[in-house]
C-alpha cells in the first residue's frame, strides 16, 4: 500500500503532508501535555523496530500456500495507545522511505495518513476501543480487531484510490481501480485482524500488565462530540481532496471515462472541470503550459531527438566523471 | 565511598527482590556481587540510582538518595548494564558518551575533551563516528563503559560485565578495570574474573548478604558456594 | 534467516556509503533535502504524456552518483524494489489510455508513452531519495531535523528506532532460526504459530525498551535536553541549493530538448 512518488501530482502530495504532519504536531502536543513522551519515546523506538522485524517475517496460510506480512497499525495502537502508535509508524514510514525507497518521499504524507492515521487516530478510538469496552476477552478481542483492520485497510486502500485518481497519473477508471482494490484489502484485512487478535492474546495472556497500561494510558470517552468532529475532519478532507483534484487534474479523469463509459456523463463532468478551471489555473503548482503539444508534430519530433541526445550527454558525462575519479584513485 | 543501608525493594505482588540488604565498599575498592540468577542483584543495582523504587539508605561520599538528589546521585554512581545494546541507543559512539554530560549542562567544547579522552583511555578512538550496529561485543562493552566513564562518576556499578565477550576481549576488559581508580560493585557469574579483579567479595542470596569476605577463601569454598546458590572455582 | 540478515546489511549499506568524505557528503543536510524534494516536485510535477522534457532530469541522480562514489547498480537495483506498484499503474493506462499519439508519420498508443513516463518518473524520484541518503549520514540528517526544530521527542524516535531495527531484527532472525530448525521444512511460521511468534518478539522489545528506559535515566535522560547543533550553512550550500533549484526549475519550464533537438533538426 505504500504510494510512489510518481503516482502522485505535487498538489495532493503536499497536501496529504499538510494533513499529516498536522496529525503528526497534534499527537506530540497531546502526548506532551499528559506528560507521556519522556517515558514511553524508549518503547516507542523499540516498538518501532519491532515492526520492522515484524514486517520482516511472513506467515504462511496453511493449504493455499500464499503467504503475507502484518501492517501492525492496529495492533500497535492497541499495545501503545493511539498517539504513540502514530509517531511509531510514522517513523517507521519514514525510515522505510529513506533507505528502502519504499514509498516516496513526496508520498510520505499520503503513506503516513493511509497506514497511520487512519488506523491509529480514526479507527482505534472510534471502532476498535468501544468494541472492547465489554472487556478483554477472547471474542471481544477477535471481534475489534477483525472489524477494526477490515474497516482501517478499507479506508487506506480507499484512500489509495482517492489520491491517486486526484493526481491524474493514471488512466484506471474509478470504478475498475475500487473494483480491484477493495477485494483484496477485504482479504488482507481479515487476515490482519486474525493475527492482530492472536499476536494481543498472546501479549495479553503471558504479560497483562503490557497489554493493560497500553489500553488505559489515552483514555479518552468516545463522545457524541468527537464522533461529530471526526466526521466532519473526513467532510473536510474529501472536500479538500475534491478541490485538489481540480486544480491539479486538468482533464485525465474524464478523459478516461469518455473512453471507457461512452460520453454520457461528460456533460456534467465537463461543467464540474470548467468551474473549477480558474481554481486550477491559480493554485496550481505550475501551468501546464504543454499539455496539448502532442498535437504540433514539429515540437514533438524535435522533442524526441533532443530528449534522446540529452539523455545520451548526461549518461556519457555521468560515465567520464565515474571513471575519471576511478583512474585518479587507482593512481594515488 | 558507597553506604548500602538495610535497603529492601518490594516488587508489586509482594515478594522481595532486595530483603534488608546493607553493604559498604570503602573508596577505590572493586568488590564482586555474587549471586545466582534471580538473587536479586539487578534489581540492586536499579534501587541504587532510584530507578526501581526501595526503602533504606543508599548514600554515595555526602550525598543520601532522596528524590531531590537524584540526578546527584545518578552522576556519581555509573550503571554499565549487562547488554550494551541497552546503552547505546544513538546513532554514533560520539552521541551516546555525549549523552549524559550533555544531559548536565555541560559546554559542547569540554564534551568534546571528555570524550575523546574517555575514548582514547579505553582504546576504541577509531570506533568515534561509527555506529554500535557493526561493532564487536567487546567494542560495544567498552563503548558502554565510555558512556559511564563521560559522566566522571565516583562509584562504578557493571552488571556481568563480562557477558558477551570473547577471551580476548574479556582480558583486556580485566586490565581496564583493575587499572581504573573507581569505587566499584561487579555483580558477576565469572568467577575468575572477579578474583582477578576483587579482592573482596559478597555473595547475595534471596535478596539478602549470604557471606561476604576475601575472594581467595570464599570463591574456593565449595560447601558455602553451592549453599550460595553458585559453583565454586574448582581447584 | 539468510533472507532476514541480508535484508538488513542492504539496509545499512547506504550508512556505509554516507561514511565517504566526497565534496557532496560534506554540503549541510537541509540544502541536500531542500534539492531533492525541488527535484521531485519538478519531476513528478510534468505532464503524464511528456517524456523527452524529463531527459535532463537524468544528469541529476548521473552527477550526483559519480562524484560520490556510489555504485550505479546498487542504486538502481534498490530502486527496482519500488517499482512493481507503478508498473501496474503505467500497464493500466496502457489498457485504459487508447489515445493516438503522432510523431511524423509514427503512430504510437498513447497509454504506452503515459506509462513509460510513469516509470521514468517514479525511477527519477527514487534515485534521488537514495542518493540523499547515501550522501547524508543518517545522524548528520537528524541533526538537520534538529535545526529545523523538529521536535526532540520526533529525532530521538527516528535516531532511536533506526539503531534498534538492527537489534531487533536480529532477535527475530534467531528466533525464526530456532523455529525452523523445530519445524523441518518450515520456510515461515504458520499462521495459528503466529500469534505466540510475533506476542514473543513484541514482549522481547518491551522489556527491552524498559532496560534501555532505565539506562537513559540513568545518564539523566530528558526531552527538555536537546543536542546542541554545530553544523554550519557554508557559501557551498548556498551554491549548491541556489544552483540545483535554478537548474530544475528552469528545466521545468524551458523545454531544452525541444530546443537541442530544433537545432539538430
Amino acid at each position: 500500500m505504500h504510494m510512489a512518488d510518481a503516482l502522485l501530482s505535487p498538489t495532493v502530495g503536499v497536501g496529504m503532508c499538510a494533513i499529516s504532519a498536522a496529525s503528526i504536531g497534534y499527537s506530540v502536543y497531546k502526548m506532551n501535555k499528559e506528560d507521556v513522551s519522556e517515558k514511553k519515546l524508549p518503547l516507542m523506538a523499540v516498538s518501532g523496530a519491532f515492526v520492522f522485524a515484524a514486517q520482516m517475517i511472513n506467515f504462511t496460510i496453511p493449504a493455499t500456500g500464499s503467504s503475507g506480512h502484518i501492517g501492525g497499525g492496529i495492533l500497535l495502537a492497541a499495545l501503545l495507545g493511539q498517539y504513540p502508535s502514530l509517531l511509531t509508524l510514522a517513523a517507521v514510514l519514514i525510515i522505510q522511505c529513506l533507505f528502502f525507497a519504499d514509498g516516496g518521499l513526496l508520498a510520505l504524507g499520503a503513506n503516513i495518513f493511509n497506514m497511520g492515521v487512519i488506523p491509529c487516530l480514526i479507527i482505534y478510538p472510534l471502532l476498535f476501543k468501544p468494541l472492547l469496552k465489554k472487556g478483554f476477552t477472547k471474542k471481544n478481542v477477535l471481534i475489534a480487531s477483525v472489524l477494526s483492520c477490515v474497516v482501517g485497510l478499507q479506508l487506506g486502500a480507499f484512500g489509495v484510490v482517492l489520491e491517486t485518481l486526484f493526481s491524474g497519473i493514471t488512466s484506471l477508471p474509478f470504478q475498475t481501480f475500487v473494483m480491484l482494490m477493495q477485494p483484496i484489502h477485504l482479504a488482507i484485512g481479515f487476515v490482519e485482524g486474525l493475527i492482530t487478535s492472536v499476536v494481543l492474546m498472546y501479549v495479553h495472556s503471558a504479560a497483562p500488565q503490557i497489554v493493560e497500561s497500553g489500553m488505559n494510558h489515552s483514555n479518552i470517552q468516545v463522545s457524541i462530540k468527537k464522533v461529530v468532529a471526526v466526521l466532519a475532519v473526513c467532510a473536510i478532507l474529501i472536500g479538500g481532496g475534491l478541490s485538489l483534484y481540480a486544480s491539479s487534474f486538468p482533464d485525465g479523469l474524464e478523459w478516461s471515462i469518455e473512453k471507457v463509459t461512452g460520453s454520457t456523463e461528460v456533460e456534467s463532468q465537463e461543467a464540474l472541470h470548467e468551474s473549477m478551471e480558474t481554481i486550477q489555473e491559480s493554485t496550481s503548482f505550475m501551468p501546464d503550459y504543454d499539455f496539448k503539444e502532442g498535437e504540433g508534430t514539429g515540437t514533438s519530433v524535435a522533442g524526441l531527438v533532443g530528449g534522446a541526445m540529452t539523455c545520451a550527454l548526461a549518461g556519457l558525462a555521468g560515465a567520464i566523471i565515474y571513471f575519471a575519479k576511478k583512474k585518479s584513485k587507482e593512481g594515488a | 565511598m558507597l553506604e548500602i543501608q538495610e535497603v529492601t525493594v518490594t516488587y508489586p505482588d509482594g515478594t522481595k527482590a532486595v530483603d534488608n540488604f546493607s553493604l559498604q565498599i570503602p573508596d577505590g575498592e572493586h568488590l564482586a556481587l555474587i549471586g545466582a540468577n534471580g538473587a536479586g542483584k539487578s534489581s540492586l543495582i536499579l534501587s541504587l540510582v532510584g530507578v526501581i523504587e526501595s526503602k533504606g539508605k543508599i548514600q554515595v561520599d555526602d550525598i543520601v538518595l532522596t528524590p531531590k538528589t537524584i540526578s546527584q546521585i545518578r552522576t556519581k554512581i555509573g550503571i554499565v548494564f549487562q547488554n550494551p545494546d541497552d546503552q547505546l541507543f544513538l546513532p554514533t559512539i560520539y552521541d551516546d558518551i555525549a549523552f549524559g554530560p550533555r544531559n548536565l549542562g555541560i559546554d559542547e567544547e569540554t564534551i568534546k575533551h571528555r570524550v575523546l579522552d574517555r575514548l582514547e583511555l579505553l582504546g576504541i578512538s577509531h570506533l568515534k563516528n561509527k555506529s554500535a550496529l557493526k561493532m564487536s561485543g567487546g567494542e560495544k562493552r567498552m563503548a558502554a563503559m565510555a558512556t559511564i566513564l563521560a559522566m566522571k562518576p565516583s562509584v562504578m556499578v557493571l552488571d556481568e560485565p563480562t557477558a558477551f565477550l570473547d577471551p580476548k576481549a574479556r582480558r583486556k576488559l580485566i586490565n581496564i578495570l583493575k587499572s581504573l581508580p573507581h569505587t566499584m560493585l561487579i555483580a558477576t557469574h565469572d568467577l575468575t574474573f572477579a578474583k582477578e579483579v576483587c579482592p573482596n567479595c559478597v555473595i547475595m542470596k534471596e535478596g539478602k548478604v549470604f557471606a561476604k569476605g576475601k575472594s581467595e577463601n570464599l570463591l574456593y569454598d565449595e560447601k558455602l558456594m553451592d549453599e550460595g546458590g553458585v559453583e565454586a572455582i574448582g581447584v | 534467516m539468510l533472507d532476514i540478515r541480508s535484508k538488513l546489511s542492504d539496509f545499512y549499506s547506504l550508512e556505509q556509503l554516507a561514511a565517504k568524505q566526497t565534496y557532496l557528503h560534506k554540503l549541510h543536510p537541509i540544502a541536500k533535502i531542500i534539492v531533492t524534494l525541488v527535484y521531485i516536485v519538478c519531476v513528478v510535477s510534468f505532464p503524464r504524456y511528456n517524456i523527452h522534457s524529463l531527459m535532463p532530469y537524468i544528469f541529476y541522480p548521473l552527477f550526483v552518483m559519480a562524484f560520490a562514489d556510489i555504485p550505479f547498480s546498487m542504486i538502481l537495483k534498490r530502486a527496482m524494489i519500488a517499482l512493481p506498484f507503478c508498473l501496474f499503474a503505467g500497464i493500466s493506462n496502457i489498457l485504459f489510455d487508447t489515445g493516438i499519439y503522432r510523431i511524423g508519420t509514427l503512430s504510437i498508443g498513447i497509454g504506452w508513452i503515459s506509462c513509460i513516463a510513469i516509470l521514468i518518473r517514479s525511477l527519477l524520484s527514487v534515485c534521488a531519495i537514495l542518493i540523499l541518503v547515501a550522501i547524508t549520514p543518517f545522524s548528520y540528517l537528524m541533526d538537520g531535523f534538529r535545526q529545523l526544530h523538529t521536535p526532540n521527542v520526533l529525532v530521538l524516535l527516528f535516531e532511536m528506532t533506526y539503531r534498534y531495527i538492527a537489534v531487533l531484527v536480529e532477535e527475530a532472525s534467531t528466533m525464526l532460526t530456532s523455529y525452523r530448525l523445530r519445524y523441518p521444512g518450515a520456510k515461515w511460521p504458520v499462521i495459528q504459530d503466529f500469534g505466540p511468534f510475533i506476542g514473543q518478539l513484541f514482549i522481547r522489545s518491551y522489556q527491552r525498551a524498559q532496560r534501555v528506559y532505565a539506562a537513559m535515566q540513568c545518564r539523566l535522560y530528558a526531552l527538555g535536553n536537546k543536542k546542541p547543533i554545530s553544523l554550519v550553512w557554508k557559501k557551498e550550500d548556498t551554491i549548491f541549493v541556489v544552483v540545483l533549484t535554478l537548474l530544475c526549475v528552469v528545466f521545468r519550464m524551458v523545454d531544452l530538448t525541444v530546443l537541442i533537438g530544433g537545432m539538430l533538426c
